[in-house]
């Protein structure tokens, strides 16, 4: 069990005395090694969960294309604390001599993961956090992300409003870095078209007090309302403007991780709610089709967004490895051989940025019937703008 | 003599002969150094917040406010792509410090018990979300530190910090500073008065001591020391995030300290490696390893009256 | 601010207020009575809010599940008393910090365990699931309304009890003489079986009350926790007058901070606080 191989590998390193080295990279017959940084405990556990699961389907999957390299998980849990994440990222890099490192959910743990992986002889593939310096001022080659920058699914939906011929859009979120961002790209393609933020309102993360400030939407009465939150926020917000019966009177768009595995717990609440985001569960693309019974086999649950981003992290490590046949000890020849795949991923293709950022497709959806349906694409091959990058 | 109790002794040399080997055994492996490096400087943060809670008798849960200040103020004052004298900023960064003590502790030990506990976990949240709600300094997403200090004193440089085991010679060196400091200001008549002070508030004042200026003065040191602890923290892999001083740090501390043995200061050092250790050990075992770190401290609490050092005190001293 | 929305923003404050002197009357009690600090309080809250979850999905009635939930919580707190609590009285207040802490370890791992981390919504019970219109685009949730009554109703059905009955002239008493009550022949291990396990289940109650008003998820219980502190610490420890004044207190203010300055909405109610212990250091009602 992968635990007990870390926990025994831990054990060898205490008492064999110096100069005794842990080996050196893997070459063509070693395991390849996965070390996989994501919270297992806490408030976020769902998305690591979610990733871990997505990330080992996709190797599993395409175990016979590895050319008989055995693939080596190692699991930490980082409780989503930004204090541990350099000590676990250096755990990974220096004491397992991880080839890949898939991580992180929060973008204060990315943040403390970049310094330590940035330009080191490992791989980081990022499979959420949305933290726009990953692939902005602190972009870096050794560094992929298979899931969004926050401009990415907001940017869209300004030009969304604007053609639904709303004028005066309220918009609310939290108020750190995500938040922030997802409301800056609203405004950035809103006001571009001549629409108008009546009121911009950040709440102190992670407060899910909005019963007043759904009261106050109901007063300023703007075309819509526009809003950035996820998990039990998402679900508490989103049952409260519909309790005090602004649903069906004043529109409610968002950043996608409104509707995002939370929709079973907002009920009838979530019906006519419209987001943007780079997958749906219905979208009709064939690889998403597959990749939804396959998750559901394996593990007895249908898969969200934060499941597809660590599956195509797998994918786009398992491809890597295909192409390279099997030797990835060359890792120069390993980064440039995944900056130019092309993922076939549940969302629909996509490639990387010169900032190692998605291009990829936004969707416009909309709940009806307790399911996000797809109305349209809403921006198509999207780019992050990856301002401050040097790549 | 400072150390007292044979158990005492006893346990610290075995600490620091062990200690002082280990890089020389893990030279290979940077990540263990880096390991046993972050656990001394949670020694020394722990027993700094020993020393207040244990000894001069100030529960407080806002203790990693300076944990973290510590980190931020060396973000904040040093330029950003210069490498500048590690010990001058320390003591500029500690001396910061200690004029944020004295303020914060002017205000809050006005206050005893449940109340002082409260009212420290407040001010260290409200700097907190300063610092989360700041785009100058980070956010919540923190900030970097790009140059380590350099370590010459009067030219003389042996030191270069971003070797891992001279960094960890550094902070076991902060780790017996720190000890030895609290030890002697412990014996000396100040130490005296300020236990005094906790252990009959009412009848040292009736001898006339000012115990407010005392207590003042020991969180000042108390603080002060936080403060160094979260600079190295800092330091060692030159992040900041404003997660570093939540009233969750200062609970942790808190924990290590009770576990170790409350006020022995050497406990704190037992305390703080059997936490990280055990964790460690859990979280390599199960992915439900919580489960079994609250078990483990609830079993502890239940059976070692005293902490881990009233444990080991128990065994050895006659 | 308009008129129209001062009230319902007064009334959001109020009912806001309301739960947190729910959340926090056990909390309170049990530190009065027992002098014993259980960090833990949040867990029970948070175990509250996921039994009504599980039994609402297993039997389709919020009734039924609530008052299943309620009873094993309550047997949970007797056990914990037992088990656990007892062992605590003749140490010191570290020492009860420390094993509540663990306890919050264990439980939260209990949850994810038994449960998962996925979220969880609970849907209002049908017969309470309107709204009354209130302005022109608005309605207020007949649920809030319903959940004020009820944290109204239990605040005086405790300040009856507390007052009016012998239990809790045995609790006022062992609150401020435990020897002398114990000497009278009253058994002081059970009445603080009694009391602990009351707490718990006041904690119980609120998360299932709070339970179709919130998002269920990993966490919620260390939340709520600093809040309920800081109510408890405004009224005075072991005051339950002061729970009760210090939470509606504490509801107003945050909601009105959070519509007229929301970005420094969380720091208002520590200031607040503080301002509080720098008046009263015992807070309002200390005894």
């Amino acid at each position: 069990m992968n635990r007990t191989k870390s926990l025994a590998s831990a054990v060898l390193a205490t008492t064999l005395t110096a100069g005794m080295s842990l080996g050196a990279h893997a070459a063509a017959g070693d395991p390849v090694k996965i070390g996989v940084m994501l919270p297992f405990s806490g408030i976020y556990a769902q998305l690591g969960e979610a990733g871990r699961d997505g990330l080992k389907l996709a190797l599993k999957e395409n175990a016979a294309n590895l050319h008989g390299a055995d693939i080596e998980f190692i699991e930490l849990d980082t409780e989503a604390k930004p204090s541990r994440a350099p000590e676990l990222a250096s755990s990974l890099l220096n004491q397992h001599e991880a080839d890949f490192i898939i991580g992180p959910v929060h973008s204060g743990v990315a943040m403390g993961m970049i310094k330590m992986l940035r330009g080191k002889d490992t791989v980081m593939i990022i499979p959420n956090a949305g933290a726009a310096a990953a692939t902005g001022p602190l972009c870096s080659p050794n560094m992929f992300r298979t899931s969004f920058s926050s401009w990415q699914p907001s940017y869209p939906m300004g030009k969304v409003a604007l053609e639904k011929g709303y004028k005066k859009v309220y918009a609310i979120s939290w108020n750190y870095g995500m938040g922030r961002e997802s409301l800056d790209a609203f405004e950035e393609s809103f006001t571009a078209g001549g629409g108008e933020i009546v009121e911009k309102v950040l709440l102190p993360y992670p407060s899910t007090n909005f019963q007043s400030h759904v009261s106050s939407i109901a007063d300023t009465n703007p075309d819509a309302v526009f809003t950035f939150f996820a998990g039990g926020g998402a679900i508490k917000f989103v049952k409260d403007y519909d309790a005090m019966g602004l649903r069906g009177k004043i529109p409610l768009l968002g950043s996608g991780f409104l509707t995002e595995g939370t929709l079973k717990a907002q009920g009838d609440a979530a019906e006519g709610v419209m987001t943007g985001l780079h997958y749906a569960e219905q979208l009709d693309v064939p690889k998403n089709r597959e990749f939804r019974e396959a998750f559901n086999t394996e593990y007895g649950h249908y898969p969200d967004i934060y499941a597809v981003q660590g599956y195509d992290a797998g994918q786009a490590i398992a491809n890597t490895i295909d192409q390279l046949k099997g030797d990835i000890s060359d890792k120069q020849a390993v980064i440039s051989t995944m900056e130019k795949l092309t993922i076939d991923s549940p969302r629909g293709e996509f490639t990387f940025s010169k900032a190692h950022n998605p291009i990829q497709n936004v969707y416009l959806r909309e709940v009806k019937d307790g399911v996000n349906v797809v109305q349209s694409i809403a921006a198509e091959a999207l780019e992050d703008p990856a301002r401050g990058c040097k790549l | 003599m400072i150390f007292e109790k044979r158990t005492e002794r006893i346990f610290l040399a075995i600490f620091f002969v062990i200690a002082l080997c280990i890089p020389l055994f893990l030279e290979d492996n940077s990540f263990f150094v880096g390991k046993a490096t972050t656990i001394l400087i949670l020694a020394v943060f722990v027993m700094s917040l020993d020393f207040l809670v244990g000894r001069v008798g100030l529960v407080t849960l806002g203790h990693a406010l300076f944990y973290g200040l510590g980190g931020y103020l060396f973000v904040i004052v040093t330029p950003e792509y210069e490498a500048v004298n590690f010990w001058l900023y320390a003591l500029y960064i500690m001396g910061i410090s200690a004029v944020v003590a004295l303020v914060v502790g002017v205000v809050v030990l006005r206050t005893s018990g449940i109340y002082f506990i409260m009212i420290t976990l407040a001010i260290s949240q409200m700097v907190y979300y300063f610092f989360f709600d700041s785009l100058e300094f980070g956010g919540n997403d923190g900030l970097f530190i790009f140059m380590k200090p350099e370590t010459s004193i009067f030219g003389l440089n042996f030191l270069n910090l971003d070797n891992p085991t001279h960094f960890y010679y550094l902070s076991l060196l902060a780790v017996l500073v720190t000890l030895l400091a609290i030890k002697i200001i412990l014996r000396s008549r100040f130490g005296r008065i300020v236990e005094a002070s906790r252990l009959n508030p009412e009848r040292t004042e009736a001898l006339g001591y000012n115990i407010f200026a005392f207590r003042l003065i020991s969180y000042i040191i108390g603080s002060t020391l936080a403060a160094y602890a979260g600079l190295l923290f800092a330091l060692q892999y030159g992040y900041v995030n404003p997660q570093f001083m939540t009233w969750e740090m200062s609970g942790t501390a808190l924990v290590m300290s009770i576990l170790g043995g409350m006020g022995t200061i050497y406990g704190a050092i037992l305390g703080t490696i059997t936490y990280e250790g055990l964790q460690y050990f859990f979280e390599h075992m199960s992915e439900d390893w919580m489960l079994f770190m609250g078990g483990a401290i609830i079993l502890m609490v239940l059976l070692l009256r005293k902490g881990l050092a009233g444990y080991l005190e128990k065994l050895l001293e006659k | 601010m308009s008129t129209e929305l001062f009230f319902v923003q007064l009334i959001n404050g109020l009912q806001y207020g309301l739960l947190l002197f729910l959340i926090a009357s056990g909390l309170t009690l049990v530190f009065g009575v027992m002098g014993i600090l259980n960090l833990a309080h949040g867990s029970m809250y948070m175990v509250g809010a996921y039994l009504v979850w599980y039994f609402v999905a297993v039997t389709g009635s919020f009734t039924v599940s609530a008052i299943l939930s309620a009873v094993i919580a309550l047997g949970l707190g007797i056990l914990i008393e037992r088990v656990l609590i007892q062992r605590l009285y003749n140490r010191n207040h570290l020492d009860q910090v420390l094993l509540t802490i663990g306890m919050i370890f264990v439980f939260n791992s209990l949850q994810s365990i038994l449960w998962g981390n996925d979220p969880y919504g609970v849907a209002v019970p049908d017969a309470l699931s309107g709204s009354v219109p209130f302005t022109d685009n608005s309605s207020y949730p007949v649920y809030r309304i319903f959940a004020a009554f009820i944290c109204i109703a239990i605040a005086a059905a405790l300040y009856f009890v507390v007052s009016k009955t012998r239990l809790g002239m045995l609790i006022r008493a062992g609150e401020s003489n435990r020897e002398m009550v114990e000497a009278l022949g009253v058994n002081i291990k059970s009445l603080y079986t009694i009391v602990f396990a009351i707490g718990v289940m006041l904690a119980a109650v609120s998360g299932i009350i709070a339970a179709p008003m919130r998002s269920i998820v990993p966490g919620m219980g260390e939340s709520v926790l600093i809040t309920c502190f800081v109510v408890v610490v405004i009224g005075g420890m072991g005051s339950i007058k002061g729970a009760f004044v210090g939470a509606l207190l504490v509801g107003v203010i945050s909601t009105f901070a959070a519509v007229l300055m929301p970005t420094m909405s969380n720091m208002i109610i520590y200031i607040f606080m503080i301002l509080v212990l720098l008046v009263k250091p015992q807070g309002l009602f200390a005894k």
